[in-house]
């Protein structure tokens, strides 16, 4: 509950600045709701003193870092490298994300479903997506 | 009534041509088939799924959709029976008796009236929409600014009302998505707010991005918390047909739940939400034995399933004729309609006859398709659902980014995806509901420029919403819902609902 509260603080100091970010005329509906929402969250966060709430479950790490990582990866590469490298690169990243990796398993896997949306979103569907601009120029 | 006729023989003729009901198929099996994957409800599904529609022309994209939608909804109630893993908050009640039916082996009745009530419901919920969608577009464009938004005040209370947990969480997740909603340039002076200096908030924080960070990819963070526990029905799934007596059984609970679910889907504010509750809640109310309940009672699947898709169906009546989205589902459609160069709302009717109608047409057809296609395929969904999630999440992972890449060409949007992921997976740990604040990022854009038009005909004065009997009704409603939420009494009975 305690990190809830802290949460919660942090989360009004940082909606309040930037809620009077707008100018005048059009900033005046953000700032409203940014204010209300300061509001709420004072409200909760009072709520939560004089309450106790249910525990807060348990947090991981493990998940969130490697999925975050492996879309990051995939938006860097795709562009450059295209969807030839990103595909596997991101699947590679995100294996460990479970608590269960088995590498070769995923490596397969990463060039298969790769493979597999080559074919269905470039050559079935024509969708702007680069396969390998190092390698064919598009 | 001729004109109910004729408009639907116009629709069906669009519907029926060879291209369209080859793209209603695509849509129906590609969305049954991401559906199904545990954890993927149709939201997700629909936003990975969209850039298939780019190509096709205008009303055939929207049919395709369309059956993506249905089939997400049925590929959800498909995991909900065998694995007992929910896609969305609607299956939640098919996972008790659905999944009860699936161990005692009778996994392929369970599916099979699950399909016959989603298209008894879709048929009915097709005739209401057709029938009342045109009066309600004459009524929609008498609405001024001041209407407009009430409805849309009245559409978040019942937002608030209808989320689970505590009422003032769910008003602090409507009031994030009305924030996150003023991102991007303002409306009338384009002066940018809120971007943080980042070019590509410019035009404010993209819908599908959003949709799909907070449910498909915070989704995938909360399944692979939890170590592989899914028990996916062994063994054979039994017949597919309901027997007569099954069927006789059935046929109170599914009539009664489309007629529930018909009238809670027009309501704004996701009122589709409460429908197989509702209905779960009454067949287990009328039943002679409620004991049944819970243990496989075949009423606990066919009713819940019918009020589900009726509701699902006629969310889109307030789609289609007032333009307001009432539910996050029907909020991508109308990004996917904006793509194509739709802008729902009552004038589609009257510009482009054969698309409305084209497409409610198609789904009807989507429905019997999805009863004709799914049957047969329920062997591959369950092998499907028997690969390993350490496998699935990464396949799932990919589609996401190459689906959020898709929409803009831009990478940008692929790392707000994976940073409103991270959102997501802190709201869903701390008990937030994101589905509230969707809704209010989807309405506050509409919102604002109501606001702003009304104020300025009432010529600065808040008095115009409460000098104009309809804005004042609806805006009074809305106070209503959320005061009768808060009271003592309502709020124990509201959290014995949920519960169930």
């Amino acid at each position: 509950m305690v990190i809830a509260v802290a949460l919660f603080a942090f989360w009004q100091a940082a909606d309040l600045p930037i809620g009077t970010l707008g100018g005048m005329g059009p900033g005046m509906l953000p700032k409203s709701l940014a204010v209300l929402f300061g509001v709420l969250g004072a409200l909760l966060v009072l709520g939560s003193v004089f309450e106790a709430g249910p525990p807060l479950e348990r947090w991981s790490i493990r998940g969130p870092v490697f999925v975050a990582l492996a879309i990051v990866a995939f938006g860097l590469t795709v562009r450059p490298l295209g969807l030839v490298v990103a595909g596997p690169v991101a699947i590679v990243i995100a294996a460990p994300a479970s608590e269960e990796v088995r590498w070769v398993e995923t490596i397969v896997v990463g060039v298969l479903m790769t493979a597999i949306c080559v074919g269905l979103f470039k050559f079935a569907l024509g969708l702007p997506i680069p396969l390998a601009p190092w390698l064919m120029g598009y | 009534m001729f004109d109910l006729i004729g408009n639907l023989g116009l629709g069906f003729a669009t519907a029926l041509s060879p291209v369209n009901l080859l793209l209603a198929f695509i849509g129906c099996l590609v969305g049954t088939l991401i559906g199904v994957l545990p954890g993927i409800g149709p939201i997700a599904t629909i936003a990975m799924l969209l850039p298939l529609t780019f190509k096709v022309d205008p009303t055939g994209a929207l049919i395709m959709l369309a059956g993506i939608y249905y089939g997400a909804q049925y590929g959800g109630s498909t995991t909900a029976i065998l694995v007992n893993i929910p896609g969305e908050a609607t299956s939640v009640v098919t996972t008790l008796d659905g999944h009860a039916m699936a161990r005692k082996g009778q996994a392929g009745i369970a599916l099979g009236i699950a399909a016959i009530a989603s298209f008894f419901a879709g048929t009915v919920a097709t005739l209401i929409i057709a029938a009342i969608g045109a009066p309600l577009t004459k009524l929609a464009l008498l609405f001024g600014p001041a209407e407009y938004f009430g409805l849309m005040v009245l559409g978040l209370g019942l937002a608030i009302v209808l989320a689970r947990g505590s009422v003032l969480k769910a008003c602090i997740m409507v009031v994030f998505g009305l924030l996150l909603a003023t991102v991007g340039q303002d409306l009338e002076t384009g002066q940018e707010r809120l971007t943080l200096g980042f070019d590509d908030l410019a035009d404010g924080i993209d819908f599908a991005v959003l949709a799909m960070g907070v449910f498909g990819i915070a989704e995938i963070l909360r399944n692979l918390e939890s170590p592989e526990a899914r028990n996916v029905v062994r063994g054979h799934i039994g017949r597919l047909l309901p027997s007569l007596a099954d069927l006789r059984r059935s046929f109170g609970p599914i009539v009664r739940a489309t007629g529930l679910g018909s009238m809670l889907g027009i309501l704004p504010g996701n009122g589709a939400v409460l429908a197989p509750f509702a209905s779960y809640t009454l067949e287990k109310k009328l039943a002679k034995d409620p004991s049944r309940f819970g243990k496989g009672a075949i009423e606990g699947v066919a009713g819940p399933e019918a009020a589900n898709n009726a509701g699902a169906q006629t969310a889109f009546i307030p789609l289609l004729t007032l333009g307001i989205p009432p539910n996050a589902v029907m909020a991508l459609m109308v990004g996917a309609m904006t793509i194509h160069g739709v802008i729902p709302g009552p004038l589609v009717m009257t510009k482009n006859p054969s698309l409305f109608w084209g497409m409610i047409a198609s789904m009807w057809i989507g429905n019997l398709m999805l009863l004709i296609i799914n049957l047969p395929l329920i062997g591959l969904w369950v092998r499907l659902l028997k690969v390993p999630y350490r496998l699935l999440f990464i396949m799932i992972l990919l589609f996401c980014c190459i689906g959020i890449y898709s929409i803009n060409n831009n990478p940008s949007d692929v790392y707000f995806m994976a940073f409103f992921g991270l959102v997501g997976y802190v709201l869903i740990k701390l008990g937030l509901e994101p589905a509230p604040m969707l809704l209010g990022f989807v309405l506050g854009r509409l919102m604002e420029e109501k606001l702003r038009q009304a104020l300025a005909l009432s010529e600065g004065s808040f008095m115009t919403f409460v000098e104009r009997p309809v804005s004042a009704a609806l805006l009074l409603l809305a106070l209503a819902v959320v005061v009768i939420a808060v009271l003592p009494a309502v709020r124990k009975g509201r959290e014995e609902a949920f519960q169930e």
